[in-house]
């Protein structure tokens, strides 16, 4: 070694020649651009200087004793991984083609032939240098982008996908491409049991993808779980993505409530490839396009916007599919098309195993060509969703010292009354309102998921049969369903008189409590007695699609009587601890 | 891929032509076409007939173009879309957002 560094920060050069002289004429040129120098006689100690200097640029001659050049070249590149290229210059007296075409083979990023003029030289060196610089460069904003992709992909799979429902039930396939694409799927739980999902694809790709996952996943959550219709969440997701994403960042998604209590299935395609709904022997029995501009893309939902609500047998299989799977191509470049997906689903929803079936068969059709898009598919069967309540009997384990506090209305820790009238009965939800006092006053409990289904089931036979004037007849059948909700939207839509007025009432006892429920509507009514009779006879009969909702209430409420011509009810819940 | 430019002889008529694919690696050049049109009232035509492919980045790219757009009380008017970008078009449902010309 010779030469000994003299400025800490200076570039590291490393002259690697056999002869004495050369060395020193190299270095001394290397030290006037600034260079710290090292040298080494022969190509093996040449290497190992390499590996113990970690220099930034080698000048290598070719003809040398124990190893030569060429082969410490070789040596020295297959080391240097990581940021730098570290340049190697050949530095030869060899004026032939034969000599450069080894060079550059050899590894070398030049070749410089003797003689040459020091002005030559520092050219050479300075243009080699910006070379380096510039690779480093790139190397360094690579690895950032790499580190924000790994961040982007583990914010999504960790943080907001570990969160969801229902695993077990729900297949989902999500399988991201190399520079992770923004596809996002998410699903939870309705308090009355119901499932809500979305299959979600961000524009874009990398970090900037995922700025709109949490605040998405939050808001899909949060409404949910607190009883928000899906119309109202998918409006609510839309503002939101709007005021926080720039121009041309969007969510193209696909919403889905299933209800095995309506035996429906309510969609939603804001932008991505058609809904599907499969019966169980693999026939399509819908296919629900997309009819709205994707999230974020205008302020507020275009005013026609409506649900699709398809009527579902407990066998059927709702599939929702992102553009990846239908976009990926094979090397001929050809795309796996919807033809090729929906036969691959028949075939899983037959054999029982959608998410493998179809993903092997676009594997299969890919050849292992790399996967340009983030490829998802959410499979979701159509039953076992509905809430399981036992009968609730917790009036008889009241303590007969109680009793009295039961009865007692006049006692109540507090009241809380909402009327809304005319417009405002179609655009405001009151159960959620109605909860969020409870949960503040309260406290978040188990029994609250009961109550939530009552106040629902009360409120919405008030508005729908009270000021609506909507007949339940209509839901006799499953097709009536789609049409009852129909002509539903209608009525809300001109609804411009009429009042629907919750009172609520807490009676806290030392083991227990009591709510009281009344609601009162500006209907008609309904012939009480002949309801009764009908409620009375019911009781033996098979189970019907309409009136399941107050059959419901009523075994979850220790009271529940209509009064006033059927324009009030009140209902009394229960629970002890 | 390139992106062609015209003026008419009405500076506020700029024809946009997209051809082959149209997606994020046109982002600066569709960018240049557009943002030094500032004559107020200025109407758009993105000629797509000879675009054979669209991504949801070129949807961002239209989205933005239509911004600049609206901020010169101007509009954007998509002419001949080729089957396969339609197709995009149509499941982004950007038809009810400007006038589509098939």
């Amino acid at each position: 070694m010779s030469d000994l560094p003299e400025k800490r920060n200076a570039k590291l050069a490393l002259v690697v020649d056999d002869s004495a002289m050369q060395c020193k004429v190299l270095s001394v040129l290397l030290k006037e651009e600034g260079y710290r120098v090292f040298s080494a006689n022969d190509g093996a100690r040449g290497v190992a200087m390499y590996i113990k200097y970690k220099p930034d640029l080698v000048l290598m001659d070719i003809n040398m004793p124990i190893m030569n050049g060429y082969e410490a070249a070789r040596k020295i590149k297959s080391l240097s991984t990581g940021n730098s290229l570290c340049p190697l210059i050949f530095i030869t007296s060899m004026d032939t083609d034969q000599a450069f075409i080894e060079s550059i083979d050899a590894g070398g990023d030049g070749i410089l032939v003797r003689p040459f003029s020091p002005a030559v030289f520092k050219a050479k060196i300075k243009s080699i240098q910006r070379i380096s610089d510039l690779y480093q460069q790139v190397k360094t904003l690579q690895q950032e982008q790499q580190k924000d992709a790994e961040l982007a992909e583990q914010l999504m799979s960790e943080v907001i996908e570990s969160r969801n429902y229902a695993l077990d039930k729900i297949g989902i396939v999500k399988k991201a491409a190399e520079l992770f694409s923004g596809d996002i799927q998410l699903t939870a739980l309705c308090p009355n049991g119901n499932v809500n999902i979305l299959l979600g694809d961000f524009t874009g790709h990398g970090l900037r993808s995922s700025i709109g996952a949490i605040p998405l996943a939050e808001t899909f959550r949060v409404m949910t779980k607190k009883g928000f219709s899906l119309f109202e969440i998918i409006s609510q997701v839309n503002q939101q993505l709007y005021d926080l994403l720039p121009a041309d960042l969007f969510l193209c998604a696909t919403f889905v409530t299933i209800s095995s209590h309506d035996e429906s299935a309510y969609i939603f395609n804001a932008g991505l490839p058609d809904v599907y709904v499969f019966s169980e022997q693999g026939e399509i029995k819908n296919q629900i396009a997309s009819c709205h501009p994707p999230m974020g893309v205008i302020p507020n939902l275009l005013p026609d916007t409506q649900l699709t609500v398809i009527p579902i047998n407990d066998k059927d299989r709702v599939i929702l599919i992102s553009d990846g799977i239908v976009e990926a191509r094979n090397e001929q470049g050809e795309m796996y098309e919807f033809a090729r997906f929906e036969q691959a689903a028949k075939h899983g929803v037959i054999n029982g195993s959608v998410s493998e079936t179809v993903l092997t068969s676009v594997n299969d059709f890919c050849q292992g060509m790399p996967q340009e898009d983030d490829i998802s598919l959410i499979d979701i069967p159509c039953d076992g969703w509905e809430q399981t309540f036992a009968v609730n009997n917790a009036a008889e384990n009241i303590a007969e010292v109680h009793l009295n506090d039961l009865y007692d209305d006049s006692n109540s820790a507090w009241r809380w009354r909402l009327a809304l009238t005319g417009a405002r009965l179609s655009s405001v939800n009151p159960i959620p309102m109605a909860m969020n006092q409870i949960n503040e006053i309260e406290g978040n409990a188990e029994h609250w998921q009961s109550l939530y289904t009552i106040l629902t089931e009360l409120f919405v036979n008030a508005l729908d049969h009270g000021v609506l004037a909507l007949n339940s007849e209509l839901k006799t059948c499953h097709e009536g369903f789609a049409e009852y909700f129909k002509e539903r939207e209608a009525r809300l839509k001109t609804l411009d008189t009429g009042f629907v007025e919750i009172q609520l009432s807490y009676h806290p006892f030392s083991n227990g409590g009591r709510v009281k429920i009344c609601i009162q509507d500006s209907g008609k009514g309904f012939d009480l007695k002949k309801h009764y009779k009908q409620r009375a006879n019911k009781i033996n009969d098979a189970p019907m699609l309409s009136g399941r909702g107050i059959e419901l209430v009523e075994q979850l409420c220790e009271s529940l009587e209509y009064k006033d011509n059927g324009t009030l009810v009140e209902a009394s819940y229960v629970w002890t601890t | 891929m390139t992106v062609k430019k015209f003026v008419g002889e009405d500076p506020k008529s700029v024809s946009i032509a997209i051809e082959d694919r149209f997606d994020f690696s046109l982002h600066q050049q569709f960018r240049d076409a557009y943002s030094s049109s500032n004559n107020s009232g200025t109407r758009f035509v993105l000629e797509l007939a000879k675009a054979t492919y669209m991504d949801s980045s070129a949807l961002g790219m239209i989205l933005l173009l239509k911004d600049h757009a609206e901020k010169l009380s101007g509009e954007v008017v998509i002419n001949n879309p080729s089957e396969a970008v339609n197709k995009i078009l149509e499941i982004a449902q950007f038809h009810k957002l400007m006038t589509i010309n098939v």
